[in-house]
């Protein structure tokens, strides 16, 4: 069953129109990756799965429940609050620019959520963080401030802070793009370890070489519009439609 | 006597009534804040009615003089509502000045809330947290900092802005030394007058500096 099925996404601010008609379905264990040029609507997309921004017209549904269900920018999904928030924290989330937390530590970042809202015990909350933060191998900073760390020690941050809500389903959006380029292995790494363990995972990325190692899907998105979807091989090596040759062309 | 020593008999007398002036500072200060960072939530709110009412708060009450609003406490409100009428002098104050201060302050927080990087509130959201909590936990312990120079201002021109109870006959630094000044006939209290508002705002602007570095330690 899919985990994630999106369906006829449209949205739009105002008259831009920035996702037109977007589907798309990620399975249980699946690692999709979404490339594109800028302006596509890639992060657009991804940020509508997790209601960071509405969308006008089409379904969402996670993990079998209808999230999101609207027409012409009207709600039309029976869900109450509570049960909406239930069903997004099935996502994490990772951003470009990390958006740790600067004024909590980095043990502090990773046990807020569980502690706030899962409610979790201030043991508990700590074992899972400092578990997590072991994972992405930054065990030695657990009680330093994001601005002693590096790049991409933030961003592994990031993502144990999003791995200790325990979503089924990870969504990163361009997880490299703010790195530096000597940074841009040790973040990868950690993902391809989280697609090795079977992590659902939606990737905006442009790091090609990447998409093609991990992924099970590449979908390549042009003008709010997905104009090409497959196995990494087949978009990689012989891309059908003529803008993602272009595109391939440019970036490779 | 001397001149030196006649203002130095007058110290204790300003001494006493400055009492007045940094207590009414500080009540007023302290409770702006707190009901200025409701006003300022209210502004930025989602909600169009709280948000509207709340800026026509700060509309009014940073739009007329203080003295004003002084005056409406403590000599027009017991004509308009006489249930609403305040005996005491200090509370008359402590009233118009948190009232008045509470508008300077919204604007100031709101500032500090929406110059916090949006992604800190989106980082939140992805979290699960609710808006709230984000405010709490997140957004407001950010924005404290970027709080502390602009409130340290507040707090100096509510300080000077304390001697306008002198018209209301409460009797701060500024009522103690007219009255001085008119009983010895001299204008020269306001020399150890004006130093002891002086010392005052150097502590306190020494006091602000300092909690703005204490509170970045983690930058």
């Amino acid at each position: 069953m899919a985990l994630i099925e999106a369906k006829s996404i449209c949205k739009s601010f105002g008259d831009l129109a920035v996702l037109k008609n977007v589907s798309l379905s990620v399975g249980q264990g699946e690692v999709v990756c979404i490339i594109g040029p800028s302006g596509a609507g890639k992060s657009t997309f991804l940020r509508t799965l997790n209601h960071l921004e509405s969308i006008t017209s089409g379904q969402i549904v996670i993990d079998g429940q209808l999230l999101d269900d609207r027409a012409d920018g009207v709600n039309r999904s029976p869900l109450s609050k509570k049960e909406e928030s239930a069903i997004l924290l099935e996502m994490g989330m990772v951003f470009q620019r990390f958006n740790i937390f600067p004024h909590k530590t980095v043990l502090e970042n990773v046990m807020l959520a569980p502690l706030h809202v899962r409610k979790m015990s201030k043991e508990d909350a700590r074992a899972r963080a400092e578990d997590l933060i072991g994972r992405v191998g930054l065990t030695d900073k657990l009680g330093v401030y994001p601005s002693k760390l590096s790049g991409g020690q933030q961003q592994r941050v990031a993502i144990a802070r999003a791995l200790a809500m325990e979503p089924k389903i990870m969504l990163f959006d361009e997880p490299t793009s703010a790195l530096d380029p000597e940074l841009v292995g040790e973040v990868l790494a950690v993902i391809k370890k989280l697609a090795s363990v079977g992590m659902t995972m939606l990737i905006v990325t442009h790091e090609i070489g990447f998409a093609r190692d991990v992924a099970d899907k590449v979908v390549f998105m042009y003008d709010g519009t997905i104009l090409e979807e497959g196995a990494p091989q087949d978009i990689f090596s012989n891309p059908q439609n003529e803008r993602t040759r272009t595109f391939l062309q440019a970036v490779l | 006597m001397n001149n030196l020593e006649r203002m130095a008999g007058w110290i204790p007398p300003l001494i006493d009534a400055s009492k007045i002036t940094l207590s009414l500072s500080v009540i007023s200060v302290v409770l702006g804040m707190v009901a200025g960072t409701f006003i300022a939530l209210g502004r930025i709110s989602a909600n169009k009615a709280v948000s509207r009412a709340c800026s026509v708060y700060i509309f009014i009450f940073r739009g007329t003089p203080l003295l004003m609003q002084l005056f409406f406490v403590w000599y027009a409100l017991p004509l308009a509502i006489p249930e609403l009428t305040i005996q005491n002098r200090f509370l008359a104050a402590c009233i118009a000045f948190t009232i008045n201060s509470a508008a300077y302050q919204a604007e100031i927080i709101r500032a500090a809330i929406q110059s916090i990087d949006s992604g800190q509130m989106e980082a939140a959201k992805s979290l699960g947290l609710t808006y709230a909590q984000a405010m709490r936990h997140i957004i407001i312990p950010q924005s404290i900092k970027r709080l502390i120079p602009p409130v340290g201002n507040e707090f100096i021109m509510v300080l000077k802005d304390t001697s306008l109870v002198s018209t209301i006959a409460l009797v701060d630094l500024m009522k103690r030394t007219s009255q001085i000044q008119s009983s010895a006939s001299t204008a020269l209290v306001y020399l150890p007058s004006a130093a002891l508002y002086l010392i005052f705002t150097a502590v306190f602007t020494y006091l602000f500096s300092w909690l703005e570095k204490r509170h970045s330690v983690y930058e």
